[in-house]
């Protein structure tokens, strides 16, 4: 068993800065310090207004008051994209010690009654634009609160404290089987994860942070909202990611947090520009939430830029370990942020510690845990000083070139719905041009198929899983389909034997 | 700016070259209906790439359309022989 302490990223970071980096328990307590400590620096800008902290507390003061008055309970739904809005209402949700239920932005009206509901939350803060797919709710649900996020209120309520335990968030997760559900965090959890985003470079507190990723992602969430807050920085809201360039020439960001697939972009991009489109003041691009070629660590190096790799889930509030030798390490996900307990079971990584989740929201998921430890589902190693590496996936979660996690197992429920199908496999493919794309095989079902002229068949399935194809959100959606003539392979379970990628299938 | 056709294709096909070197089979067979998704691979940061290079390459803005709207390569390049009308 490994246990973990902060001391291995000491020296990454001036004696000052490091001092300054204070484990807290409560989300409530970090926000005390932020407005005795960064009361009139910026705190938000968003659709060019800038906000200091006093100024975010004000606003979130009185929606706390709109909380109470609504008489809105323990769980609170936040259903906005990235805006000042979002983060107003998150804090207020979360400093009166009620649990934020963030949901993606994408959600349909019956998805978003379906979350309520699966949940359980008493009320749902929501940004005015998506009030047209809360329609099933307001019919289904009357009895649950609506309050739009832009509301105001004079009347000031201040934060409260809570303890560490807690419940803070719960956020969206495919977890290691695949299906959705939500990950329950406690403000403990949150809070080592923000304070653990401090770890392993040289300027930590006071800088500019430009906010790309979806605040519905624990890594948005977490290392860019609440690690930005913590460390007394400016977030800056980027509201359509096709003007993040623009925006990053207005605010020259110190510090960036993005998926690999963005990094390379930005790369490219100035390559094929001949100007560095990330601003002359970026000094460090946190990267995370799939894997991170050394190519681009060495490639960002050239241009000045410390690109930091890392390694985490939602079920651990993101962060559970981070690279601060990405130079000389440049395969490894780094080492393990402090207050862990860390253990490899015949590969696999196992988990406690104080980031970890109090467990999943909406579903039973008895294979997580064996003996009080949180299976991963990641193969890992470690080398001799103590940095990790990841080795494989135990899970089935496919993780496309853009940090999407794609969960077959999701996808492929769409397609069981159809009488037609027996069976069917979601998997990474190549396209006839040998471009990575999701494909779909399916077995029919003889019972329904002998019903069907034979020359009819295949058509009229293909017909159907096109339709279920189409519904699904772009992210989902398969880009070939093969009618299978035999069954999969099966395990001595009878369970489909998978294909990966690079391996059996291809 | 007067770019014939051809000339958008050959630009655009070397803002999608840039992208991705492995690429260089896929892009090299792709034609103009060739399917983004389907036939090319795009994810959403392929095609935020695509746009933001082709913005930065033309000098024209995608106003009030989403990336979405494009289906094959063709349709992107009417798009933007439309702008630069």
């Amino acid at each position: 068993m490994i246990v973990t302490t902060k001391e291995a990223f000491r020296k990454y970071t001036d004696e000052a800065q490091f001092a300054r980096i204070v484990e807290m328990d409560t989300v409530s307590e970090m926000w005390t310090r932020c407005l005795a400590d960064y009361a009139e620096l910026p705190a938000i800008v968003d659709g060019g207004v800038s906000r200091s902290y006093a100024e975010l507390e004000r606003d979130a003061a009185g929606f706390r008051t709109l909380l109470d008055q609504a008489g809105a309970g323990e769980r609170v739904a936040i259903f906005a994209a990235n805006s000042y809005d979002f983060v107003k209402a998150y804090l207020a949700v979360v400093t009166t010690g009620r649990t934020a239920a963030i949901f993606p932005a994408h959600l349909d009206a019956g998805a978003v009654f379906g979350c309520c509901m699966m949940f359980g939350v008493s009320a749902l803060i929501y940004q005015p634009s998506f009030s047209e797919r809360l329609e099933l709710l307001r019919q289904r649900r009357p009895d649950l609160k609506l309050l739009p996020a832009d509301a105001l209120c004079e009347e000031k309520t201040p934060h409260r404290a809570c303890e560490a335990k807690t419940p803070c968030a719960i956020v969206f997760t495919g977890g290691t089987s695949g299906k959705s559900k939500g990950a329950l965090l406690s403000n403990q959890a949150v809070m080592q994860g923000t304070v653990n985003g401090c770890y392993g470079y040289p300027d930590v507190f006071e800088q500019r942070y430009l906010l790309i990723l979806p605040l519905s992602h624990v890594f948005g969430l977490i290392r860019n909202l609440m690690t930005s807050l913590y460390t007394g920085s400016t977030l800056w809201i980027c509201r359509d990611n096709k003007e993040m360039f623009r925006d990053i020439a207005m605010f020259k960001p110190t510090i960036l947090v993005m998926v690999p697939a963005l990094a390379e972009m930005a790369l490219t991009l100035s390559k094929k520009f001949k100007r560095n489109m990330l601003g002359d003041d970026l000094k460090c691009i946190i990267c995370g939430a799939a894997p991170v070629s050394p190519f681009l660590i060495a490639e960002y190096d050239k241009i000045g830029v410390k690109l930091l790799a890392g390694y985490g889930l939602t079920e651990s509030a993101n962060l559970v370990s981070g690279n601060p030798e990405s130079l000389t390490k440049p395969e490894s996900v780094g080492i393990p942020y402090p207050n862990q307990e860390l253990r490899i079971e015949n590969g696999e990584l196992w988990l406690k510690g104080k980031n970890m989740m109090e467990g999943y929201v909406g579903t039973e998921e008895p294979d997580a845990y064996s003996d009080g430890w949180f299976r991963t589902g990641d193969l890992v190693r470690m080398d001799e000083d103590g940095y990790l590496y990841i080795t494989g996936r135990i899970k089935e979660i496919i993780v496309l070139p853009n940090g999407e996690n794609v969960s077959p197992a999701e996808v492929e429920a769409h397609f069981n719905t159809l009488a037609l199908i027996q069976d069917s496999q979601v998997f990474e493919d190549r396209s006839e041009l040998g471009a990575p794309i999701l494909a779909l095989e399916v077995v029919l079902r003889p019972t329904e198929l002998a019903q069907l002229p034979e020359e009819e068949r295949r058509a009229k399935a293909v017909a159907q899983l096109e339709e279920i194809n189409r519904s699904l959100p772009g992210w989902m959606q398969v880009s070939k389909i093969t009618v299978r003539d035999s069954d999969f392979k099966r395990t001595p379970a009878m369970k489909i034997v998978r294909y990966h990628y690079g391996t059996d299938k291809n | 700016m007067e770019l014939t056709r051809t000339e958008i294709t050959e630009r655009l096909r070397e803002i999608l070259l840039a992208a991705d070197d492995r690429n260089r089979d896929v892009v090299a067979a792709c034609t103009e209906d060739s399917r983004l998704v389907a036939d090319l691979g795009f994810t959403s940061v392929s095609m935020l790439y695509m746009v933001i290079a082709i913005e930065e390459e033309f000098n024209i803005r995608f106003e009030n359309v989403g990336v979405a709207d494009f289906n094959t390569l063709g349709e992107v390049i009417d798009y933007i022989e439309a702008q630069l009308k």
